[in-house]
Order: structure tokens, then sequence, then C-alpha cells
């Protein structure tokens, strides 16, 4: 495309883009600065209508850590979620190279079970998934809250649009100059789907650090905790401390949105490989 | 290459990830097929046993069921408004402009911010007597002279668009309006169009071919008719995909809103059928019927993604 | 690629390694542990802690986060559940009883010279004896009373030094309420959660379920004029703020500030509440608290909630979670109850005495006989047998929701409960033979 023609020609309309994506993006942002300012506020006014504190209560944020053990919360999260990760990825990618370059009997029937089951309820395997928690002996361990979420047939289906997009030629040639499977798998096909595993990363990531309900039915020690329930211990019966659960709120923002910011642009180099495919 | 030697490669990619799918989500989806054969309920004095298609039949005549299947169905609205925002914005993005990087992060912002705290704010939001959105109407209904009329009571209201009755299925006049279904669906809109959506609109939009919108344009079509008739189909595989995942998504959805917001209220008229699964299996202990529900839950979707299947790739090929 | 892989995985383990270190709370050796799941009351840990120093050989742990019924039942069918537990209601009781982890400590207790039935408030007694077995130990009672704040109340207003009705109660909180220029509401007359609607409906002499808990009658003639009131008192009368009010009251609010809030920021003259709201109300500055007995309608007669904890029967420290039961039932204990004012003590003969009616460390507090008394009147809260309790209250406050936001009459959404209630209880009858027998046996021959 040509840019000085595109520059010269649509000025008024870029501003109107401009114009428009700010607005969207200040609707978006809104919620969130009240947020923070509300984090900043004495439980009082937290009630009122100024958006702005009439006293600054940077205290919050020490109070979050001094009520609850909020800085374990936060270990706890991040490492599960780091594990989850990591082993979704792993796992993912292994299932997507059988799918998508290896030839076997059953291999499309299998992988369209892998898509059926993206429909189901999550809450249907909740109950069962508890029983297999039970015989397992995994109930309130890290082990109980990392292996389940670890085997996604969602990163499987999109790691597997991601390798058939690698030009099959590239792998074949690999494999005459005698390169095993496993060869191929870790040094043709890995590298160039790597886009598509950053997208796994950050969807996986993201998706696992703030989930809330199998952690509240799995866990039962304080100090295996995770953040979503321990913010909940500041929203009790006896007082909702709507202050703290914003200061909690806040911090707990603060992983997934490094991780995204480090990661993004190789996050939509990444996707178009995929949705092409659909 | 040996046959066993080659069975042996196959396994090892595959086994990792599929021994873990049986274990924790095929075979629990069997299980839980088995389970709503059932009469599992860990608050009854006879054990389990088999009892066939009793919990589906008992499901065909609860009213409850019906209206919170409708429910779940309301709360779907907003889907088609939703993805039309992500793709709107994901046009924007795409213009070679500056800071469009900012952009992408502050837009991605809602998907990262936790849920719970974010709940809790647009409660503060939709507050019928201080909230700033009905502040906003108020103003906006004074100046166009209807200032008599009554702002909507949104969480606290069973109202809806359509009129739909509280208890049973049915439309009345009473009923129309604006209330918590519609506050919830306005909510969704807000934490969707920004999400990952967006992103997969961004990338797809990225790669679409910019000979073909050139050559276009050289004939003489306006933006729109480019858009239309060059960008909108080779999107087509992308919309399908945002299309198929969220309803799915939207038909097992309403958990967290429920449990943060509105505890399913009021009377009723926010709980969807995952919200229903989880209070008949984790606070009534019902469990067979909990997964009577789920399956039938499952069924819907089922079908309608065979549908769109057949529609969608029709549509596809079409375009 | 492999590399990197290989990195990662290694950083995860050294991870892992130093998570396992961080492990769990700290073990103190030569002392058992115990664990205690309760609710998330900041008042508990020194609950905790005066057992500990009680009984030294012994720890104690305080584990909040777990106390959902279904977590209980789940983790201790497991063997991971908590080896003390707390148990809100008798539907509860019998979730419990029925599910095989409540321990039957009826001759333990008997042993220990501890007397449930005996000594406890008459309305505690159903949340740790279910048919004739005692499961546990009642922890405190949070009956309800009126909250006034003083200072609101007008000049020469002489509050009721005893039982008064509502009719006489109504009047008066008309006369408080204020409103400014466009109707909103200032200062509330009364603020009530609808939550307690059983306080309404015993002071009516309704009841959820008929006394053998065969049928459900919250359809009766008393239960609709209670419900009636409910609606009444927000709507009619306009002393209490709608919910569309409360939410305004709230500030920008809608943060669930609740009625405790309210009331602390004295935004109500008088509040239905339990002597737990003192928790809170401590921290306010400058209230000048008062208690009078709560209005009734025909029958002197209030609601309350309460506690009592269980022991897991399939906890490997049963013997030692029975010395936190006999704790429970100790004067050390009782006394901290209602020195923290979690409520008033569940053992009535604590409830006396100078030490109790007049706390030094709370001099102004002068009301503490007026808990004394309403624990004395308070009705238990009811359950049946034949119906799920969780199922059956959803049924109740999914049509009281209706009335409280002024949608539906009072005696139409009673009926429609109770309709919906009944054919709850016809179809566990369905499902479960025994059930009927039992339900045929207790309707009596002549039905």
């Amino acid at each position: 495309m040509n840019d000085e023609r595109r520059g010269t020609g649509n000025k008024g309309l870029n501003a109107a883009v401009y114009v428009v994506l700010a607005l969207v993006a200040v609707g978006t942002m809104l919620p969130f600065v009240w947020m923070v300012l509300a984090s900043f506020k004495p439980l009082q006014e937290v009630e009122q209508a100024n958006p702005v504190p009439s006293r600054w209560v940077p205290g919050n944020y020490r109070e979050v850590f001094s009520q609850v053990a909020f800085a374990r919360y936060y270990v706890n999260s991040v490492f599960v979620a780091a594990w989850v990760t990591f082993l979704t990825v792993l796992t993912s990618a292994l299932a997507a190279f059988a799918f998508s370059r290896l030839t076997w009997r059953g291999r499309d029937a299998t992988f369209q079970l892998y898509l059926a089951t993206l429909m189901i309820p999550g809450v249907v395997t909740m109950i069962p998934n508890y029983t297999v928690m039970v015989q397992l002996r995994l109930l309130d361990s890290y082990q109980g809250l990392i292996v389940p979420a670890a085997f996604s047939a969602f990163g499987t289906f999109l790691l597997r649009q991601f390798m058939l997009t690698v030009p099959p030629a590239l792998d074949e040639a690999a494999t005459m100059d005698g390169a095993t499977p496993w060869g191929v798998f870790w040094d043709v096909v890995m590298p160039l789907a790597r886009p598509g595993l950053i997208a796994l990363t950050i969807f996986t990531f993201v998706g696992n650090y703030g989930s809330f309900f199998w952690p509240l039915v799995l866990i039962k020690s304080e100090n295996l905790r995770t953040l979503p329930i321990g913010m909940m211990y500041f929203d009790s019966l006896y007082g909702r401390q709507t202050n703290l659960i914003m200061a909690a709120s806040v911090m707990s923002v603060v992983p997934p949105a490094l991780l995204f910011v480090l990661l993004q642009k190789h996050l939509v180099r990444g996707i178009q490989m995929g949705a092409v495919k659909g | 290459m040996g046959a066993r030697r080659k069975a042996w490669i196959v396994a090892c990619f595959l086994l990792p990830n599929f021994l873990g799918f049986v274990v924790f989500t095929a075979g629990p989806v069997v299980f839980s097929l088995g389970a709503s054969l059932t009469n599992w309920n860990l608050q009854r004095t006879t054990p389990t046993r088999y009892v066939g298609l009793a919990n589906y039949v008992e499901l065909s005549r609860d009213d409850q069921f019906w209206t919170y299947l409708v429910n779940t169905a309301y709360f779907m609205i907003g889907m088609p408004f939703a993805i039309a925002g992500s793709l709107f914005l994901a046009v924007l993005l795409n213009q070679r402009l500056r800071f469009t990087t900012t952009f992408r992060t502050v837009l991605y912002v809602p998907a990262f911010t936790s849920g719970v705290a974010l709940m809790i704010l647009w409660k503060a939001l939709y507050n019928p007597d201080f909230g700033p959105i009905n502040a906003v109407i108020e103003a906006v209904l004074r100046t166009i002279g209807l200032g008599g009329l009554e702002a909507p009571q949104w969480l606290l209201s069973t109202r809806n668009l359509f009129g739909l009755d509280v208890e049973r299925l049915g439309v009345v006049r009473e009923q129309f309006g604006l209330g918590a279904r519609d506050a919830l669906i306005f909510m969704g809109i807000w934490t969707g169009v920004g999400g990952g959506n967006m992103l997969l609109y961004l990338a797809a939009l990225s790669n679409v071919p910019s000979e073909l919108t050139e050559a276009a344009a050289l004939d003489g079509a306006s933006r729109w008719e480019c858009f239309r008739n060059v960008t909108w189909p080779q999107l087509s595989p992308t919309t399908f995909f945002i299309v198929v995942m969220s309803y799915i998504g939207g038909l097992q959805g309403g958990f967290e809103q429920a449990r943060v917001m509105t505890a399913g209220g009021p009377a009723g008229t926010t709980t969807t059928l995952a919200y229903y699964i989880y209070t008949k299996a984790f606070e009534e202990f019902q469990i067979g019927y909990a997964s009577a529900v789920a399956w039938v839950l499952f069924g819907v979707i089922f079908v309608v993604t065979v549908l769109n299947w057949r529609f969608g790739n029709r549509e596809t090929n079409l375009l | 690629m492999r590399v990197f892989f290989v990195a990662v995985l290694a950083l995860m383990l050294v991870w892992t390694v130093v998570m396992g270190r961080l492990g769990g709370e700290s073990v103190d050796p030569g002392r058992t542990p115990l664990v205690w799941t309760s609710d998330d009351n900041p008042l508990r840990k020194e609950q905790v802690a005066l057992f500990n120093r009680l009984h030294p050989d012994l720890n104690l742990t305080l584990d909040p986060a777990n106390q959902g019924m279904e977590k209980v039942i789940v983790q201790s069918i497991g063997g991971v559940g908590p080896d003390l537990f707390d148990c809100r209601d008798a539907n509860q009781l019998s979730a419990y009883v029925k599910a095989g982890i409540a321990l039957d400590v009826t001759d333990e207790l008997r042993g220990m010279g501890i007397d449930v039935l005996g000594e406890t408030w008459p309305a505690m007694r159903s949340v740790a004896v279910h048919e004739g077995r005692v499961y546990g130990v009642p922890t405190n009672i949070g009956a309800n009373a009126l909250w006034v704040n003083q200072d609101l109340l007008p000049r020469g207003v002489v509050l009721p030094s005893g039982a008064w009705t509502w009719s006489e109660f109504i009047a008066l909180a008309q006369r408080v309420t204020r409103r400014d220029q466009s109707g909103r509401v200032v200062q509330a007359g009364l603020l009530f959660d609808w939550y307690n609607w059983p306080h309404f409906l015993y002071g009516f002499g309704g009841r959820v379920f008929s006394s053998d808990g065969t049928r459900c009658v919250i359809d009766s003639a008393e239960a609709v004029q209670a419900v009636s009131l409910m609606q009444d008192l927000v709507y009619r009368y306009k002393v209490t703020p709608s919910p569309v009010e409360e939410a305004g009251m709230a500030g920008q609010g809608g943060w669930g500030a609740g009625n405790i809030n309210l009331f602390g920021a004295k935004r109500g003259v008088f509040a239905l509440g339990g002597r737990w709201w003192l928790a809170n109300l401590r921290k306010f500055d400058g209230l000048r608290l008062g208690v009078v007995e709560s209005p009734h309608g025909t029958r002197r007669e209030f609601g309350a909630v309460g506690r009592a904890t269980l022991v897991n029967a399939n906890g490997p420290r049963r013997t030692e979670a029975l010395r936190f039961l006999s704790y429970l039932a100790s004067p050390e204990y009782n006394g901290l109850v209602n020195d923290q004012a979690d409520g008033i003590c569940a053992f009535a003969r604590y409830a006396q005495g100078d030490a109790f009616e007049h706390n030094p460390s709370y001099p102004a507090e002068d009301f503490n006989l007026v808990w004394r008394s309403v624990s004395a009147r308070a009705v238990a809260p009811e359950s049946s047998p034949y119906v799920n309790g969780q199922l059956a209250n959803r049924l109740i406050e999914r049509q009281l929701d209706l009335v409280r936001i002024g949608q539906k009459m009072a005696r139409d959404a009673l009926r429609d409960a109770a309709r919906d209630i009944n054919r709850e209880i016809a179809r566990s009858l369905d499902e479960d033979p025994a059930l009927r027998e039992r339900w045929e046996a207790a309707r009596g021959p002549n039905r």
C-alpha cells in the first residue's frame, strides 16, 4: 500500500479513527482507573460518589498484605499458572505434531473427539474431576491445581492449526537429511510455530491465573490459596472491604499484564497464521 | 520404518496429552453421562441407583430449567454486538497509525483484569440512584424533554427488553424495560469487544493481501465496498471460529456474574444454566439431576454447532 | 528451542523445590495439630488463641476458606476434612449426619458433664441435636433485637423497656424517617435485611413447615401477615428503604455496604440485628447505641442465627477434637464470646451476672440483658426431613425477591413458594420409598 497516498488523502479520516480509538480506549480504561482510585480510598469513602479520594490511603496496599498472606497467594497463583502454561504448551505441541505431521489410523476420529469435548460445559467435568482428585489423593495440593488443567484440547486444536501452516517441504527436507521425527519436531516445526506457542502461552496463563472455581472447590489450606480465592476474604459477612479488594485487584493485574506487554507483538503475528486456516 | 517403530513414535507425541485428556476430560464426560442416569444425591437416605431417563423427564417438567434456558439464550443477544465491536476496533487498529501498540494493550486490559473486581465496579456503575450510567441517562432524558421518564433500575429489576415474564415462559407488558439481564448483557459487550476476539481479527486483517483491496480501490470501489466485497470474505474463517467459540462460551457462561453480582436474582432472572447446574450440584447436592441438566446443555451446543458448521461452511464457500 | 524448553523446565523444577520449602503452616513438634473450619470472623482468632493457651499440648488452627457445606462434606469424605467444623442450622446438621461425617458425641458429652439440651438456649438445640442424638456443641447465638441510634431520636421519645408490637412501632418509625425534597431517604426509620424473614414469620406465629415436617405451610394466614408487613414497611409506611433506595443510600453504592454500615453511618434510626453487629459497630466513632426488644406481631418470638461445632467422624484426631467441644462449654470460652460480642454465649448460665450485664471494657453498653431476654425467646430455624433445606430456602427467597421489589403480593408469593416446596416434598417421596413410609407414619392414620 502506498503510504504517501494514504497519508495525504485521508488525514481527516485518520483523525476520526484516532478520536474513536481514544474514546473506546477511555471507555475501557475508565473502570480500571476508577478501580485504581478506589484502591486508595478510606473504607467509608469507597461508598461515596467522588471518584478521587479526598484522603489518599496508600496504606490499603500494606493492609492487603497484613490481613492475609497476600504475598503467598501471589506466588501461588503465578506458580500454578506457570506450571499449567508450561505443561499445556508442551503437551499440546506434541499432540498437535501427532495430529498434523504424523499419519496414523484413527487420527481424524481422535481429533474430532477432541473438538467435541470443547463443547461440553466445564461444570460437567467438575464433579467427576473432583472424584478423580479424591482417588489420586490430590485434593488440596499444587498438583491438584496443575495437573487437570495441563492437558488442553483447545491448545492442541490451536497449535495443530499453526503447524498445518508450516510448509511440509521443510520437514521432508530435514527427514531426507536424516532427521528423526523428534528432530523435525524440535528443529523445524516448533521454531516455525513459535507465534502459536506464544499465543497459547498468553491465553493459557491469563485464563488459568484468573481461574476461580476449581481452586475454590479443591484448595483447603491457606498456604495453597490462589489470588481469586484469597481476595474473597475481603468480602465477608462481617464487612466488605471494597478498598482492599480494589488494591488487591490492581496488584493482581501485574503478572498477566507484564506477560502480555512482553509477548504481544509475537501474539499478533502468531494468530494470523493459525486463523487463516480456521 | 517398521510399523512398530512408527506406532511408538506416534505414542510418544500423542500420549502425554491424550492420557491427560482421557483422564480429565473424556473420562469425566462419560462419567457424568452415567451420573445423569442415576439418583445420586448426597442428602438422601436411599442408595444411589440407576433411574434411567427419570432425571431428563423431570427436567422437561421443571419450570425453572426452562426459564433458565431462556435466560441463557437471552444473554447471548449481546454476542453479535460484541463480535461486531471487536471487528470494528480491529479494523481501526489495522490502519497504519501510530500508537497502535498502546491502543492494543489498553483495549486488551479487560481481558486480564480480575473478573471479581470488575463486577463489583459494574455493580456500582449500575446503581440506579447514584450510578454514573443513570446519571447520563437522566441527563439525556432531561435534555430531550423526557425528564418524566424513569431511568432503569438495572440489577434490581426483573424487566427486560423483550418483556419476558419472571416465573413462566411468556411475554407480559409489565416486564418491558431494562433490567438485570440487560445490565449483564451490556457489561458482557464491554468486556467482549476488546478481548481475544479483537486480537484474532487484528491478526486476520493483517493477513488480507493488500493487493486485493488496492485493486478494488483502483476499480473505483468505495471503502465500504472494499471492506464488504474484499476484506469481509477473507475474514470469514476467523469470523466462523469466533462465532463458534463465542456461543459455546455464551451457552456455558453466566456463572461468575451470577455468583458475584446478583446471586442469580432478582427472582432468578439472571440465573443461567451453568449457575443452575452449580446450585443443584454443589448447594443442593442433586448431582444426578445436575448432570442431566449439563447434558441437555451439551446437546443444545452440539446441535447449534452442527447447524452452524453446515450453514457456516456453506457461507464460507460462497463468499 | 529444545534448550529453551529444558531451561524452562529446570527453572520450574527449582521453583517447585523452593515452593516445597515454603511448606505449610509451621508445625510445632510435640503439639497435636487440630483444624477447625469456621467462618472468617476476625473474632475467631482470639477464640483459637485462648484454646491454645488452655491446651498447651494442642495446636488449633482456623480454616475459614472451607466453610461451605459442600466443601466440608466432600473433603471429609475424601479424607482431607477438618477435625472440627461448624454447622449453621438443622438442615446442615441433617446433611452432615446423612453424609456420615458428623460424629455422634451423645455419650462422650454426657461423660464430660455437658448437657446440650438442658443448658443451651432452646433455639440452639436443633443445630446440634438431630433425632435425639447430639452431634456437637453450640458456640453462640445471634438473636435479633432492635438497634437504636439514640442521637437520632427526637427528644421526649421513650422507648419501651419490654414487649411492643409492630403497630406501636410503625407510628414512631414514620415520625423519625426523613427524606429530602426529591424523596430520597436521608434517614431511615428502620433498616432490616430480607434474610431475616423468619424473624417476622415467628413474630406472627407463622412457620415454614407443619409441626410434623410433612407439609410446607408458608402460605398460612400468619405467614402472609408477616411478609405483608415486611413489604408494607417498605412501600406503604415507607420507613424502610426499598432496594433501589438502599442502593442509593450506599452512596454511589452497590458496594454491598449492608445495613450494619448504614446504621453505623447514622443513616437509620432503628435497625433489626443481632449482638454480633457490635463487632463492627464498635469500630464506628461517636455512636450512642441503644437496644430494645424487637416489636412483634401476634407472638413475642424472635428469629435467631447460631452455630454449633461438630467433630469429623472420619477425622484422625477425634479424641483431641472432643477437648475442643469441652472448651466450647467452658466459662472461659463463653465469657470470651460475651466480651467479643460474637452474639452471646450459647450456654445460658454464663449470660448473666454483673460481668455479663456491665462489661467494664465497654461501659456504654448497658443493654446486655435485652440480648439475654430475646435469646430465651428465639425460635430455631426449621427444617423438614422430607425436603432439602437449601432448596426450600432458595424457593422461598426467589419469591421473596419479587415481594421485596414490590412486584408481587405476599399472599401470591407465599402461595407459590408453598406450592413449589410441597411439589419438591412429593418428588422426594416418589424417589425414596423409605422416606415415604416415614412420611406416612408421621402424617398419622387419619390422612
